[in-house]
């Protein structure tokens, strides 16, 4: 029997000390007692303030004991189920677990069939989707996009009501407040059968952005109390600029969006305790020449690493965010910014990655980034799953038997382990120059637009229940009806 | 197809190393012709495995073991099929040249080239030309595949071509080379017949040289 011996069953990734992580959490403790954050609902800051908030106006003072009881009631593990009981589609959150999944509401979208760049239409959701569903690294869903040919006040309504139907994996649904936040909820709790067994078994996820700095909109605290009301599971998270909206320097931006998020915890677990809650955001640097926010830039990686350890320090998932490029198109560029943050995100075991598939900046969704993302991702995954080291893999008989000059191609050993213990792409090719050039010499980019259509050609999701599909579109009428009574 | 034959094209694909030759013993028991049992059996499955191992959904050490399950069964057949005078696939003596210890390519290609029916002749790595000569005059192979990891010792396979030529052995036999290094142009360059870019192509190409493809 072996004693003291520590198994690593993963690579090991850990930037910040529990020190510095300790007074970065302080820090934001602080600005929530002594700042505090504006919130612009008024029910929302009664229900704060008897929770144990100082309310002057729109000011929220948040004291520290009021956080460390929210944190103490927000569960770090936790499922969210496929829509279809698909256990392969469900997701497990919890300590070493890295999710991925594409963002939302990006203007424009890359055409699959022209390559063209153009608004963003319904049926783009729909590829969006089906493509997500058999991706094998991708594990939840969003749109890449804001539908631009429905009535706007429904672009939500009919993203979530399009995607539904083309994936069981989970969806992070968006939506622009409470109408539309409900018409999606309904949807999915007409699959789940009613809101008590949607409340077993959540399919869905709510995305709620507050503003930077220290801003707490209507909207997206009315759909945060919208989302714990009904039993939603909830992400709640910043975008912050470093240099515009935050401070310029990472651990500033960590504490700013950190204190961001928690108004949406203490909210959201005063409502409904235990509620699962992700804390956000997107942290990357206002690029000081060209006044984009960087999806593309070494400093996303090296802030949502430190916000990764700063939610898990504190018991919570995170947002996490990669797979994104400030690149135009699907080249080297949008390849290198996208597989790095991918990557180290995977290390980080950031709860749940989004943004996989944004290009330029956040202004462009392209699925094509996703597939080739995809490959980034089961890369990192077979990197991060590390070294196992075990009288089986150590193979000291084997080597024994195989002796100098000999080969392992026959043992029963390079049998058992030859499939699991290497990873084999799906777009990255290894073949011999003879072969590339018999098969056409298809670049990456090449590959990653095939195999984009083959999926779309081929892949059917699972469909939901004939009385879903009813509820959609009865939903969808009277959302229909909502919008043409407002104007 | 017989259900035996359908069998033993199963038991290659699944590389059944145990059940193979014991079905090919029961179809000779059976009264059927060894060279029905070769073409409707044994190289049905090969074949398969072949190209499932182009398509990806096999891999190497899968074919390698399908193609040692087929070596055995045409074990049990070679003897028979020369009573009937009937070649399974000729002889193929292979080696590394002169000054490189590299064998992992070269035994990977004897292995497929068993698959494919040849007999082959492994003389092992770092093989001056006179063991080359010697071989050819002992085996009198078909087919001579040379192999070279280095870009410094693939210049041995022109050598030994060479010798070959001096000891008048060139023309009876077939030359085919392969290695990392190696590719078209420069067996082009040292006379040889053919070339293999990997292991699968090394034995596809004994088969061209040998005029069964």
């Amino acid at each position: 029997m072996r004693t003291n011996y520590r198994v690593n069953s993963g690579v090991r990734f850990q930037m910040l000390s529990q020190d510095q992580l300790e007074e970065m959490f302080n820090g934001v403790l602080h600005v929530l007692e002594t700042i505090g954050l504006d919130v612009h609902h008024d029910e929302a800051r009664d229900i704060l303030r008897d929770a144990g908030a100082r309310v002057e106006g729109k000011r929220v003072r948040i004291p520290q004991h009021v956080v460390k009881r929210c944190l103490a009631t927000a569960p770090r593990s936790f499922t969210i189920y496929a829509r279809d009981g698909n256990p392969a589609h469900d997701i497990h959150i919890g300590p070493g677990r890295a999710h991925f999944g594409p963002g939302p509401t990006p203007p424009n979208f890359i055409d699959v069939e022209t390559l063209e760049r153009r608004l963003f239409v319904k049926d783009d959701a729909r590829i969006v989707a089906a493509i997500v569903d058999a991706l094998p690294n991708i594990d939840f869903c969003e749109s890449l996009g804001t539908i631009s040919d429905v009535p706007p006040d429904l672009a939500a309504s009919y993203e979530f009501a399009t995607m539904f139907p083309n994936t069981s994996k989970p969806i992070v649904a968006w939506s622009y407040g409470w109408d539309d936040s409900a018409d999606i909820h309904k949807i999915a709790v007409a699959e789940a059968g009613g809101q008590e067994a949607f409340e077993k078994r959540p399919n869905y996820i709510h995305y709620c952005e507050p503003l930077s700095p220290l801003v707490s909109t209507f909207e997206a605290v009315d759909k945060l109390i919208f989302a714990a009301r009904h039993g939603v599971p909830v992400v709640f998270t910043t975008c912050a600029l470093a240099g515009g909206t935050a401070p310029v320097t990472a651990a500033g931006v960590i504490v700013q969006t950190t204190a961001e998020s928690f108004l949406g915890l203490v909210l959201s677990q005063t409502i409904r305790p235990g509620l699962p809650f992700f804390m956000g955001g997107v942290l990357s640097v206002m690029d000081m020449n060209a006044m984009i926010l960087s999806y593309g830039a070494p400093e996303l990686c090296l802030m949502m690493a430190g916000a990764t350890e700063m939610a898990h320090y504190v018991g919570l998932p995170l947002w996490q965010t990669g797979g994104c490029t400030d690149s135009k198109s699907l080249d080297e560029q949008a390849a290198l910014e996208g597989s790095l943050s991918c990557f180290f995100s995977a290390l980080t075991g950031g709860d749940l990655c989004h943004d996989v598939g944004y290009t330029e900046s956040g202004m462009t969704g392209s699925i094509f980034q996703t597939v080739m993302m995809d490959e980034a991702i089961g890369y990192s995954r077979r990197i991060t799953r590390g070294i196992e080291v075990n009288e089986e893999t150590l193979a000291a008989d084997v080597i024994h038997n195989v002796g100098p000059d000999g080969h392992y191609l026959y043992e029963e050993h390079t049998m058992r382990h030859f499939k699991t213990e290497f990873w084999y792409p799906n777009l990255c090719d290894r073949h011999n120059f003879e072969e590339w050039e018999e098969t056409g010499r298809k670049t990456m980019r090449q590959r990653v637009i095939e195999r984009t259509r083959e999926i779309l050609g081929s892949h059917k999701p699972s469909a939901v229940k004939p009385e879903t599909v009813e509820a959609i579109s009865s939903i969808m009428k009277a959302a229909e009806d909502r919008v043409k009574n407002k104007d | 197809m017989s259900e035996l034959l359908e069998k033993i094209a199963a038991g290659i694909i699944a590389g059944n190393l145990n059940e193979v030759p014991d079905l090919v013993q029961n179809a000779l028991d059976e009264g059927m012709g060894p060279s029905k049992i070769l073409e409707n059996g044994l190289v049905v499955g090969m074949n398969e495995v072949g190209k499932r191992f182009k398509l990806g959904s096999m891999f190497v050490p899968e074919v390698l073991r399908s193609a040692r399950t087929m070596h055995a069964g045409q074990e049990l057949l070679r003897p028979l099929l020369a009573e009937a005078g009937a070649d399974l696939g000729g002889k193929i003596v292979l080696g590394t040249v002169q000054g490189d210890l590299h064998d992992i390519g070269k035994n990977l290609v004897g292995m497929m080239c068993e698959g494919a029916g040849f007999e082959v002749i492994d003389l092992g790595f770092n093989l001056e030309p006179e063991k080359f000569i010697e071989a050819i005059k002992t085996h009198q192979p078909s087919i001579v595949g040379m192999s070279a990891l280095l870009t410094t010792t693939m210049r041995a396979m022109g050598h030994t071509i060479k010798a070959m030529e001096e000891a008048g052995l060139r023309d009876k036999i077939k030359v085919m080379v392969g290695g990392a290094p190696v590719d078209a142009e420069f067996a082009k360059r040292i006379g040889a017949d053919g070339y293999g870019h990997n292991a699968a192509s090394g034995a596809e190409t004994a088969k061209k040289l040998a005029g069964r493809s």
